[in-house]
């Protein structure tokens, strides 16, 4: 994280200190990461999302307990994340007590951390694409829909959504590269 | 087999993901196949959004600790109603960047309902279900609820947002509690007001300039200004061409335009031949309406646009009309239906199909039917005597149809009569800039004489005319 935004970062945290309708912004910026941060460690999405609204929900709460000691606020907020993780997986071998299930938190590696910020950049880059690639890819990979069903919503030939589908594929790609 | 191309490999390449398959993409597709992998768990909009209204929701208190202990509101959302959602949701993207959350739609398109993203707020719509009370404002002819948007750039906003057709109500002014703001209206019937935070002004010296602005606005308005004003704005906001219909009972007349069409009354008096004079605007035109029982009607057939024409021609027939002609599809593109008030005016009442205008383009509200026979004489006199022209007509030999006269700032329509659109004649008020000439100018295309210039004590110099075809023109001006 470069200098300048490290501050900006520091500007917005205050502001939500005191103000806590200025949240938003911080939400805003750290969406993408926290939902990726999780989705690397769980796999059914009802999950992933009471889980992200869990984190945000607590960051807000905790909000005038965080104190800046020069590292980015994301990591505060993948503590989080990684605690309620580990409280979700105990609460599950107690109802199933299953043995074999791993209740400690998983501690992340700077790799893992990396892969993170990777994935949290290209969900972000999807908000980018030209609307019709947007929607398509929105409607592919976040709605799980098939691209018959997309093509009947859109009105718009299969052979179309396809193709959208490749162009903001492609796009996302290149975008990534850019970084 | 013919080698499929990249773009359905890679769609091959995606459906095995999203079912958890594993794939080994050739070196082609490896790099897009990866990106797709990475995709696989993309968070839904809604989600993201919902989220964020949470946070956003929690403005008005004063901690999120108290905020748990209170059972409050938790969330407060605009649902729109709007005839012909659709096409808003595209106006609202290509004029406010709104980003389409969600939709479900029936097989014919009709929108149940909508979400959509305007900055952090997420909106509902929903197409008109009038079987629920859901009725969009061009059915109800207004909302009562304007829109706020702050923007950081209100200037280019609203330029944008007039490009991609909103229409400007009120100018992007400075205003005095430190915003710049003004107002635009969507196509739809919902007024935007959009505004941009430029300077903190203190609260007492917003109340300061507001106690300002009452008092002058109070100075304005007082009795005398307002006569003189109101009296001002309604020769000033009058087209050209007005009809007058005169009727054996105008007050009734008054009641139907009321009841079936939303007319609003602005003025009733006395009228200078002993009956009754009176002012009703319907949509963004007037209509005069006057007559006694011992004053010879003259009722008219009149061109109306309305927003739905179906639940228009409905109210009429309840308000006691007959119909004329039942609402159906027209070639020539609009939807219509005719009705007959028990005072002897024809209503044609139409909606076009235009899915962003009620109104035909060179059209108003009111326009004017004449049913003369000879037509095209008709045409001739509107054109020697009052400088008609011409723009547009249908023929079938030589019988026109249906024609357009422009005169002046207004149109007016006509056809030949012939079954079952029998001679009307009528009544029009007429304005014009010298009375004295355009009198001359008629009596030389053929008109009759019925009162020569005359200054009239409520403040207009004007003549009566008869057409050859038994229509009356009061010609008009302001005395100046």
């Amino acid at each position: 994280m470069s200098q300048a935004t490290e501050s900006d970062e520091r500007l917005l945290i205050e502001a939500a200190q005191m103000d806590p309708s200025r949240f938003a912004e911080l939400y805003e910026q750290n969406f993408h990461r926290v939902y990726a941060y999780i989705a690397r460690r769980v796999r059914d999405r009802a999950e992933i999302q009471d889980l992200t609204a869990h984190v945000f929900h607590q960051a807000l709460a905790n909000l005038g307990k965080f104190k800046w000691k020069g590292s980015p606020f994301a990591a505060w907020l993948y503590r989080i994340a990684s605690n309620a993780i580990a409280d979700q997986a105990k609460r599950k071998v107690r109802e199933s007590s299953d043995p074999a299930a791993d209740p400690s938190a998983e501690s992340s590696s700077a790799a893992d951390l990396e892969e993170v910020e990777r994935r949290a950049r290209l969900f972000s880059a999807v908000d980018k694409l030209p609307e019709d690639q947007r929607r398509v890819i929105v409607m592919r990979f976040a709605d799980e829909k098939s691209i018959r069903e997309i093509a009947d919503e859109l009105g718009r030939s299969e052979g179309a959504v396809k193709q959208l589908q490749f162009r903001g594929l492609e796009n996302l790609r290149n975008r990534l590269q850019e970084k | 087999m013919a080698e499929r191309s990249i773009i359905d490999q890679l769609d091959d390449a995606v459906a095995a993901l999203a079912e958890g398959r594993q794939i080994n993409p050739g070196p082609e597709l490896s790099a897009l196949a990866g990106v797709a992998q990475d995709l696989i768990g993309l968070p839904r909009d809604t989600f993201k959004a919902e989220l964020q209204q949470q946070f956003i929701r929690r403005d008005s208190m004063s901690s999120p600790a108290e905020q748990l202990e209170t059972n409050s509101v938790q969330s407060l959302s605009l649902y729109m109603c709007i005839a012909g959602a659709s096409a808003a949701i595209d106006f609202y993207r290509e004029a406010f960047g709104a980003k389409e959350l969600s939709r479900l739609a029936e097989p014919g398109g009709r929108i149940g309902h909508a979400e959509i993203q305007i900055g952090n707020v997420v909106l509902m719509i929903s197409d008109e279900y009038p079987d629920y009370g859901v009725l969009s404002p061009q059915t109800i002819g207004g909302s009562s609820v304007r829109i706020h948007l702050e923007v950081p750039d209100v200037d280019a906003f609203a330029e944008h947002a007039i490009k991609a057709g909103a229409t400007l109500v009120r100018p992007i002014e400075d205003q005095f509690y430190g915003d710049r703001s003004g107002q635009i209206a969507d196509p739809f019937g919902y007024t935007w007001i959009v505004s941009t935070h430029k300077k903190d002004v203190p609260p007492e010296e917003v109340q300061k300039e507001f106690d300002k602005f009452t008092h002058e606005r109070t100075a304005k308005n007082s009795a005398e200004a307002y006569a003189v004003n109101e009296d001002k704005m309604r020769r000033e906001n009058r087209r050209a061409v007005t009809p007058y219909l005169t009727v054996h009972k105008p007050a009734e007349l008054i009641d139907f335009v009321t009841q079936a069409f939303g007319g609003i009354e602005h003025f009733r008096a006395g009228g200078s031949a002993g009956g009754m004079h009176a002012e009703v605007s319907i949509g963004d035109s007037v209509i005069m309406i006057g007559g006694a029982e011992h004053i010879e009607p003259k009722p008219t057939a009149i061109h109306l646009y309305v927003p739905d024409v179906d639940r228009v021609y409905e109210r009429a027939l309840k308000a006691g009309a007959k119909s004329l002609m039942p609402v159906v599809d027209q070639p020539y593109g609009e939807r219509s239906g005719g009705v007959e008030d028990v005072h002897g005016n024809r209503w044609y009442i139409a909606t076009t199909f235009a899915p962003l205008q009620t109104i035909a383009p060179d059209l108003h509200t009111v326009t004017v039917y004449f049913h003369p026979i000879g037509a095209q004489r008709f045409i001739d006199f509107v054109t020697n005597a009052f400088g008609g022209r011409e723009l547009m007509r249908h023929a079938e030999g030589d019988m026109v149809m249906h024609a357009k006269v422009q005169i002046r700032d207004s149109v007016i329509e006509l056809g030949e009569a012939r079954y079952p659109t029998q001679p009307l004649p009528t009544a029009i008020y007429l304005y014009v800039d010298d009375v004295d000439s355009v009198y001359e100018q008629a009596l030389k295309a053929g008109g009759v004489s019925m009162l020569s210039p005359t200054n009239q004590a409520f403040g207009d110099r004007n003549a009566w005319i008869k057409d050859p075809f038994d229509n009356v023109w009061y010609i008009a001006a302001p005395i100046k």
